[in-house]
């Protein structure tokens, strides 16, 4: 049974305490795997609806609120996105100016985006696992890297390509 | 106000539902409106803007959007602006899911996200990929100590998450810790080489 007050909990200090909008995703992932109230493959599907719904890639995370906990879910995800980013305001109005070109806060700030890279792999190697490493899976992988290095295939052309490749394989 | 409250409320309104395709079309879309169409912040504003957003908790452009807002009308042109961008836009994406999730056990989708669940891992790790392409760049730039620290810093997070009971949040904020004191560390012996020289 999913605790509305803890999802909200979850995802907003997901959210407050990292940067970008797919930086919260190795806390979210860990928080609500360890307590069985998501699975690896709603993470690949919340993913995938984010990239070909409209606005910040960001918003991945509301769908997956709704996977999880329904219209309540998905409203207070959103809450809970919503209000770390107005922090952004006490920045502009003092810390920035004063600390924001600090060797120091550019090196966290890079630090922590290496983290959220190397987490998200692992992430990534995980939603693998409970699709499996078949042969298929993996060209399917190799496919949609091969299409967005060329920029110019928008994403959604890619995972339609690869919906109907998996209409006919599986 | 330099606008309305509801015109405010419809310009990001729009842009939210423009923007297909991630970060980078929203961000493209935002500079054009609030930069170029209305003149309500500068292009140096802009990109001082959006420097800050970078270090700011949450979604970057929801930062940005809320900074602009500001500047156009104060606590309530951030609030507006906000709700802009996000109201439509996220009520899509959970018309999206739950069309989706009425589908979602159909054995013709079941096939579809059989094929889209490892495309998506394929566009997570080239995402990742571009993600990573900035930061290096960075690094780089300051000399081969600071390429080093990065390229360590990526693999040891990725080997410790791989191991699955170390919280996420330790490595997170290990690495902005240590990158925090290298970085430090290298200005100031950069400083002090430049010193005498100068």
């Amino acid at each position: 049974m999913i605790h509305s007050l803890t999802l909200f909990w979850i995802m907003f200090r997901a959210a407050l305490l990292s940067t970008t909008g797919t930086g919260n995703l190795p806390i979210v992932h860990q928080d609500l795997l360890s307590r069985g109230w998501a699975t690896d493959r709603q993470f690949a599907e919340s993913l995938a609806i984010g990239q070909i719904s409209p606005g910040p890639t960001g918003l991945w995370v509301i769908s997956l609120g709704y996977l999880v906990g329904g219209l309540r879910g998905a409203a207070l995800t959103m809450v809970a996105i919503a209000l770390p980013p107005l922090l952004v305001l006490v920045l502009v109005h003092g810390l920035y100016r004063r600390f924001g070109h600090h060797p120091a806060t550019q090196g966290f700030v890079r630090g922590l985006g290496l983290a959220v890279i190397g987490i998200f792999v692992i992430v990534l190697t995980g939603i693998m696992n409970t699709a499996g490493w078949s042969m298929t899976n993996l060209m399917i992988t190799g496919g949609a890297i091969a299409l967005a290095a060329t920029r110019r295939v928008p994403v959604i052309a890619v995972l339609i390509l690869a919906a109907i490749v998996g209409i006919a394989i599986y | 106000m330099l606008v309305s409250p509801l015109r405010l409320l419809w310009i990001w309104t729009a842009i939210g539902m423009q923007s297909f395709g991630g970060g980078s079309a929203t961000l493209y879309l935002i500079r054009r409106v609030a930069v170029e169409r209305h003149g309500w912040i500068t292009d140096e504003d802009f990109t001082r803007y959006w420097g800050i957003c970078q270090i700011a908790p949450g979604i970057n452009i929801l930062g940005l959007v809320v900074l602009i807002g500001w500047r156009v009308a104060g606590a309530v042109g951030a609030a507006l602006s906000l709700c802009g961008l996000l109201l439509p836009s996220a009520a899509i994406t959970v018309a999206l899911t739950s069309i989706y999730a009425s589908v979602r056990e159909a054995p013709l989708v079941r096939a579809a996200i059989a094929g889209v669940v490892p495309a998506t891992v394929g566009l997570g790790l080239f995402l990742g990929f571009t993600m990573t392409r900035p930061l290096l760049n960075s690094a780089r730039r300051e000399g081969s100590a600071s390429t080093l620290i990065a390229i360590v810093l990526l693999l040891a997070s990725t080997i410790v998450a791989a191991r699955a009971q170390t919280p996420v949040l330790a490595i997170l904020y290990s690495a902005g810790a240590v990158s925090a004191i290298a970085q430090w560390q290298l200005a100031g012996r950069q400083k002090s080489e430049e010193g005498p020289r100068g």
